[in-house]
């Protein structure tokens, strides 16, 4: 079977100010389909950047992010815009909502460049268990609703990966454990592959597979499930 | 549709930004658009005023112009010197206040006076119609009117007279020799009758005494009877002795200079031939109100806009000079320059009035082409040595007063004032927009994060700059009209004056000069174009804030939107 992602050297530098800073130092991972893995690290690690080469939102300084064998680094910005829109979802800390949008328009803004309608959405707020609350702007949801409305936003496509970084951050430990459940959950039901970075390592443990990182590199990798 | 909807919610919730945005752009135009209006009524307004001769049909006017030294040519009206006339015309005016009527009636009195400008005759006229080149002339006359409104002053005394004897004394001239002979043929024929009363009856008197001295008569014939003597003397010697008495007489008599109630005020009165309404000193093109004087008509007349205002007449008012009744028939607002007046009358009646019967004092001279104007001013100038030929530039620049500096105002600046607001606007408008765009980093990040493309969002965010723009036109030309409104309704009025006559003429300058101001409300006319362009310009305002603002959201990389933690 063929790996969702296979990485190869893959090496990410800034440069903050006069330093060169390596976010990612020569990373080699491969990431099977319709895993849940989880992504370690104390702040600082990498763990966001590796998210963000993963979810074609940038490019490596050097190697190879090869998904479903086509090698992201070559591919020009309009198809990294396609290959995000229909095959990555993402889940952020800070939950990203469009602020002016109400829940259920946050959920069409993935939804309709593919064609997607309002009734799609609706129905992905009720999977989130949202439907009551549809029609709420962000300011008005709590931060647990407001993850729930980005986790049906990401589904909605039914992408092959869903990307979450630290989605728990921002949430007190019960409703982190809840989210983390409800992200396993659908990812599951819609066949997608999740990774999730969190420097939590309790609800790391909860992730059948986990990746460690630190200082850019991976640390204590387990051995690969196939 | 979804986009729509996205855009309509970020104008709609960001609603300080938008207002903020919209009101920017929206005084730009407004701005703009009052700019545009104002220029354009004060061109409006120029071209009314500040071409005064076109307005009459006219390419130059001809006036005498009064001369230190009378060099003949141009005939004044009475042949002597120009001057003199002028001095002896203009002082007309001096009342003679015992010849107004009773003490304590009320009189009204219009004096017409030829102003700076000499009368001429007819002859003259002709004359410049046979210049080659000239299309048509017509005459005109125009008259500095004084009138006087008051009662007559107590202070006119009476006098009476004593009779008075004259007594006259003088010596009996000597009688001829025929008188002599007469004269002693009867004194003999009286010695006669007398019988003998003397010895001397037949005797001649001595032929060598040749006094007859009034004592001879005593002495020489002592013996006539001194009544039938008397009768012997000639005519003459009889007549000397009569005696006359001088009537006893009435003075009327003006004993100070009286101080009266008596106002004097001056306006300005033109006559125009209402046979030809479209060329003499003013036409149907400057009626505003009511209409032109008919081609027949004799007891009408035309106001001008301000002098009706002044003295609140209107169409149907009436108009006393000296005892004939005029009706006013329309309004005029007569271009500025030498020969606008106050008052217009058909130019027979005015002659009449004014006691200047066939003359005229000015002549309005249309040139057969535009092309040949300063040809047929030099040939009138030759032909006519004192005469005075005016082109309509030359009447123009003597024309000065708000229009005028408003006008060259808006002609520096009205362009650069434009651009200003406008360029003002848009720095506004995509100052706004960047802030905008700096403030959704991360909103513009997770759309791109999302799948979103760069055009999907450059599309967005230009699509909200746009209905921005959209919003500020909108504003902008409801405000601007508005303000074009209350600019027209409530303007400030501008004046443009022209003066002519006057100067150094002999002391008589404060006299003569001739003011004729126009007052003109500012108007700020509104064209389709203006608001047209206001409404393109806070379009392409909206474009300009909107690339702005898109080309710096595209430069976003998905990335380093994320990275960015409010």
């Amino acid at each position: 079977m063929e790996p969702l992602y296979t990485l190869r050297g893959v090496t990410k530098l800034f440069q903050r100010g006069p330093t060169t800073v390596r976010a990612l130092d020569g990373i080699d991972l491969e990431i099977q389909p319709g895993e849940f893995v989880a992504l370690e690290g104390p702040s600082g690690s990498g763990k966001t950047t590796l998210l963000q080469l993963l979810g074609a939102l940038d490019r490596p300084t050097a190697g190879d992010v090869l998904f479903e064998g086509t090698d992201l680094v070559g591919l020009p910005d309009h198809e990294l815009a396609g290959l995000r829109l229909r095959s990555f979802g993402f889940v952020f800390q800070q939950f990203n909502l469009i602020p002016t949008l109400t829940a259920v328009e946050n959920v069409e803004v993935k939804l309709v460049p593919v064609g997607g309608d309002r009734a799609r959405a609706l129905q992905m707020l009720d999977e989130v268990g949202l439907a009551a609350r549809a029609d709420h702007l962000p300011a008005h949801l709590s931060g647990g609703e407001q993850q729930r409305v980005a986790i049906a936003r990401a589904l909605s496509v039914e992408p092959r990966v869903v990307l979450a970084d630290e989605p728990t951050g921002n949430l007190d430990s019960a409703t982190g454990a809840e989210i983390i459940d409800l992200l396993a959950k659908l990812a599951a039901e819609h066949g997608s592959t999740i990774i999730v970075a969190t420097h939590d390592s309790s609800l790391a443990a909860r992730a059948p597979q986990r990746l460690r990182m630190r200082d850019g590199k991976l640390v204590d990798v387990p051995a690969a499930v196939s | 549709m979804f986009y729509v909807r996205y855009l309509r919610n970020e104008l709609v919730r960001r609603r300080a930004r938008t207002i903020l945005t919209a009101l920017g752009l929206g005084l730009g135009v407004a701005l703009v658009i009052v700019i545009a209006g104002v220029s354009s009524g004060l061109d409006k307004a120029q071209k009314k005023t500040l071409n005064p001769l076109a307005g009459i049909g006219t390419d130059l006017t001809v006036t005498l112009a009064p001369q230190t030294q009378d060099t003949g040519g141009f005939n004044g009206g009475g042949g002597g010197g120009a001057n003199r006339d002028l001095v002896q015309a203009n002082l007309s005016v001096v009342t003679d206040l015992s010849k107004l009527g009773k003490a304590g009636t009320h009189f009204v009195h219009d004096f017409f006076l030829p102003g700076s400008q000499l009368t001429f005759k007819q002859s003259a006229t002709s004359q410049i119609a046979s210049i080659p080149g000239v299309a048509k002339v017509s005459q005109g006359l125009t008259l500095l009117a004084e009138h006087q409104e008051g009662v007559v002053p107590k202070i006119v005394a009476t006098l009476k007279t004593q009779a008075k004897t004259f007594q006259i004394q003088r010596n009996i001239p000597r009688p001829t020799a025929a008188q002599f002979a007469q004269m002693q043929a009867c004194f003999a024929k009286q010695a006669a009758k007398s019988g003998s009363s003397g010895s001397g009856t037949t005797t001649t008197p001595n032929s060598g005494s040749g006094g007859f001295g009034g004592g001879g008569g005593g002495s020489g014939f002592g013996g006539v009877n001194r009544g039938a003597f008397s009768k012997c003397l000639p005519a003459s010697m009889q007549r000397l002795r009569t005696r006359f008495t001088a009537p006893s007489q009435t003075l009327k008599q003006v004993l100070d200079p009286p101080q009266t109630n008596i106002k004097t005020s001056a306006y300005t009165i033109g006559g125009v031939d209402p046979t030809d309404p479209t060329m003499g000193v003013v036409t149907t093109a400057q009626v505003t109100k009511g209409k032109f004087l008919s081609p027949t008509s004799t007891h009408q007349a035309l106001v001008s806009q301000t002098y009706a205002a002044k003295y609140s007449l209107k169409v149907g008012s009436k108009l006393n000079l000296n005892g004939t009744s005029f009706t006013i028939v329309g309004l005029v607002s007569p271009p500025l320059g030498g020969q606008s007046a106050d008052v217009y009358l058909p130019l027979k009646q005015l002659q009449t009035l004014a006691n200047e019967k066939g003359l005229a004092n000015v002549v309005l001279v249309r040139a057969t082409s535009g092309k040949n104007v300063s040809q047929v001013k030099q040939a009138i100038q030759a032909a006519l040595p004192n005469a005075q030929v005016a082109s309509s530039k030359d009447v123009a620049d003597k024309i000065t007063g708000s229009l005028v500096n408003a006008s060259n105002l808006s002609h520096d600046l009205g362009l650069v004032l434009e651009i200003i607001a406008a360029v003002s606007a848009f720095l506004l408008a995509a100052l706004l927009a960047l802030s905008s765009i700096g403030k959704r980093v991360r909103e513009l990040g997770t759309l791109k994060a999302l799948g979103w493309t760069q055009r999907m969002v450059v599309r967005q965010v230009a699509g909200e700059s746009l209905a921005q723009g959209l919003l500020g036109g909108i504003f902008g030309i409801i405000l601007g009209v508005v303000v074009c409104l209350v600019i027209g309704a409530f303007g400030p009025s501008l004046s443009a004056s022209s003066t002519t006559g006057g100067g150094n003429l002999l002391g008589l300058g404060a006299e003569t000069a001739r003011t004729a101001t126009s007052s003109i409300s500012l108007s700020a006319p509104i064209g389709v174009t203006v608001l047209a362009i206001g409404f393109g310009l806070a379009l392409l305002g909206g474009l300009v804030a909107g690339t702005a603002g898109a080309l710096r959201a595209a430069r976003l990389r998905p990335a380093d939107a994320l990275r960015t933690v409010e």
